[in-house]
């Protein structure tokens, strides 16, 4: 059912978690919220939950408000961040616990299905400490879908085990989901794990949505520093806009005098006109290098395409790590220029201190409003 | 089935198995060292010479005295006289089911009164918990005595208490139970039974709020977004879970009570006294050794039976 959020705030003391919420979350979807920790994204999950209780707004499912709904009242179940398995029933009785409350009396059969399909039959008599981090997990899972509940809420649900683990569970639950067909809001602070399972995802940052979209949407055209931040990495080089021209920006580079351009639609400020200031964005797989003194011939191994954006450079850094390669280059419009390369024609000479042009396609550039902390959402920014 | 699975529950087990850091690492074969090895028997010697010169002698000592025949004038000796234990049993029987009976009303009425207190210190109390729990052993700052003392004083004939209860013609309910009489309340079942309270009820909140305090509160939003009302999560999850202090609280209360013979001293009557008071004069008065004795054992061979049995039932092993 449609998860319909109005204008939902809560604050706490003298501390805003979540400034008023606008978000539509709809049936059938796989829906994160992703965030750093303290961004708000576990406290609207709670919200959602029943846990919490909003401090304005209100909270529908599909046409019932549910704000003031006890959570022992709403059909929305959680997968709570460490599990929080009842230590003292074993695995079926913790997966009975919600059927039993409603007044099921007949629960075999059904804690059997679930617990073939989070492939944990065998295990049904264990008690919970006697099971590893990723089985729990799916006991938690597993005592959330047995209530077939409107919702599922998931909370940092794979946070605690390891990355092999953590891979192979985000298919799983991806499976689950398309299995069940219930709506998933899935929390989580690990962009990889978001874009990996959901649909959609919001970007949230000091207790606001930056952004809402497809993975492939927020990745490719982030609207603001700390979504092309937080989701990947992004280079950052300041400039300003020389000239509108149809449907084309045309840029320079503070400290550089080469002429950039992009596409007007993927550039993040209202109405652009020439002299404004922007944050012009690049992705670093995006980027190719060639060597300066490659750069006028067309036969050379990195031949730069016609009408490319164009930055000149020297290689500081250079690091092999067998998929790609990763170049730190410094450029006299962003001391530290990311660019990854797939490992697909290494060119052994490009060495640190070699002289380099970096060129991409205008349609892999993205502008920002230049009002913004260049820094947002880093992990600089978060130590 | 559960004592494989958790490691290291009994931490007593004094030669640990387990390697050490340095020697389980390297694999290089050595063994731990002969003083390594020697160390849990150095930590267990203070408390096990407290014990053998405090606990064991005298219970062995008891042990014979329990056996021997004669009188005070012409010495005892061990005569292996069982007779002892059958006639302590009949002459004290009373004693004995009135101590039990006392022990048990005070021990449930210590759950009754400790466990909201024990349940609103641990969940509910904020930053008054600290000073709750101070308050919850202030009375340990006074002696014993001096507080059953006080007791005597707050329960007399003139005291408040009566005045209140006789004007709202509770002590009438009460008398027609048998609990009082005589518009009294001191020299009554009922005051010791209070003074046992009273006395025990520390015993009682500690081990129920340290059970309490460590119920992770994400099990109680889990109950709660799985359909529990708050009733049926307390029933369902939290009392199960605190379990382990509430059997703990139990015995740390009952055992206690039941040997205890100040509260029946000074508050009850020669009708209300307990095995306790019978086992002291007998002791210090009489002077029969052997029936003391023998009475201290039938005592604890009952209270021994009592908590397997107990034990057994609350199996608090399956939990947590």
């Amino acid at each position: 059912m449609t998860i319909t959020l109005t204008g939902v705030s809560k604050v706490f003391g003298d501390f805003t978690a979540v400034h008023p919420l606008d978000l539509t979350i709809p049936e059938g979807s796989f829906f994160a919220l992703l965030g750093a920790s303290g961004c708000g994204k576990t406290t609207t999950l709670r919200m959602i939950a029943g846990l919490e209780e909003p401090t304005g707004g209100s909270i529908r499912l599909g046409d019932d408000d549910i704000t003031g709904l006890p959570p022992h009242k709403r059909p929305v179940n959680t997968v709570f961040q460490n599990y929080a398995l009842f230590p003292h029933l074993d695995v079926s009785e913790n997966v009975a616990f919600g059927l039993r409350r409603r007044g099921v009396t007949s629960v075999q059969k059904q804690v059997e299905e679930m617990l073939e399909l989070v492939e944990l039959g065998p295990l049904a008599h264990r008690k919970p400490r006697q099971l590893s981090g990723g089985q729990q997990q799916r006991v938690a899972l597993a005592r959330a879908l047995i209530n077939r509940p409107q919702v599922l809420l998931l909370d940092e649900p794979l946070g605690a085990l390891d990355l092999k683990l953590r891979r192979q569970m985000q298919l799983e639950l991806k499976r689950i989901q398309t299995e069940v067909g219930i709506t998933f809001v899935h929390v989580t602070h690990d962009q990889e794990e978001a874009m990996t399972m959901a649909d959609t995802v919001a970007v949230m940052n000091g207790g606001r949505v930056e952004q809402l979209g497809a993975p492939d949407e927020l990745y490719e055209n982030p609207r603001s520093t700390f979504v092309a931040n937080f989701l990947g990495t992004s280079n950052l080089i300041e400039a300003e806009i020389t000239a509108v021209e149809g449907e084309e920006l045309r840029l320079k580079a503070v400290g550089a005098d080469t002429v950039l351009r992009l596409p007007a639609q993927r550039c993040a400020v209202e109405d652009p006109r020439a002299g404004g200031k922007v944050l012009v964005g690049v992705r670093p797989e995006k980027i190719s290098l060639t060597r300066a003194e490659d750069a006028d011939s067309s036969d050379a191994a990195g031949a730069i395409r016609e009408g490319s954006n164009l930055l000149t450079g020297r290689i500081r850094d250079a690091a092999y790590l067998g998929v790609s390669l990763q170049y730190v280059v410094d450029s006299p419009v962003c001391p530290e220029f990311s660019v990854y390369e797939q490992n697909v024609e290494r060119d052994t000479r490009l060495v640190p201190g070699t002289e380099v042009v970096l060129h991409w396609q205008p349609s892999h550039t993205f502008a920002l409003d230049a009002a913004q902390d260049a820094d947002a959402g880093t992990v600089e920014e978060a130590l | 089935m559960t004592a494989s699975t958790v490691p290291a529950a009994a931490g007593a087990a004094p030669p640990s198995q387990q390697p050490s850091p340095e020697t389980g690492s390297s694999g290089d074969g050595q063994g731990p060292g002969p003083r390594r090895r020697l160390t849990p028997y150095w930590l267990l010697l203070p408390a096990g010479l407290w014990l053998a010169v405090f606990f064991v002698a005298p219970f062995f000592y008891q042990a014979s005295t329990s056996v021997q025949s004669g009188s005070l004038e012409e010495g005892f000796r061990v005569t292996w006289d069982f007779t002892n234990y059958s006639d302590a049993l009949a002459t004290y029987g009373p004693h004995f089911l009135r101590s039990f009976l006392y022990a048990a009303v005070a021990t449930l009425l210590c759950l009754l009164i400790g466990y909201p207190l024990a349940y609103m210190i641990a969940f509910r109390a904020g930053r008054w918990r600290s000073l709750l729990l101070v308050m919850v052993i202030a009375p340990f700052f006074t002696s014993f005595l001096i507080r059953t003392l006080a007791w005597k004083t707050i329960l007399s004939d003139s005291g408040p208490v009566v005045g209140v209860l006789e004007s709202l013609h509770i002590l009438d309910f009460t008398s027609q139970l048998g609990l009082t009489g005589d518009d009294r309340l001191l020299a009554t079942p009922l005051a010791v039974v209070c003074g046992l309270t009273y006395n025990f009820l520390p015993f009682m909140i500690l081990p129920l709020y340290s059970s309490l305090e460590r119920i992770d509160l994400s099990l109680h939003e889990a109950a709660r977004d799985l359909y529990a009302k708050p009733t049926t999560t307390f029933r369902k999850v939290t009392f199960p879970l605190s379990l382990p202090g509430v059997v703990a609280g139990t015995l740390l209360t009952f055992i206690p009570a039941s040997g205890d013979y100040i509260n029946a001293q000074l508050l009850g009557s020669p009708n209300t006294q307990m095995i306790g008071n019978a086992i002291q004069k007998q002791f210090l008065n009489v002077l029969d050794y052997p029936t003391a004795a023998a009475m201290s054992f039938i005592l604890m061979a009952i209270i021994l039976i009592a908590v397997t049995v107990y034990m057994r039932k609350a199996g608090t092993e399956e939990l947590v």
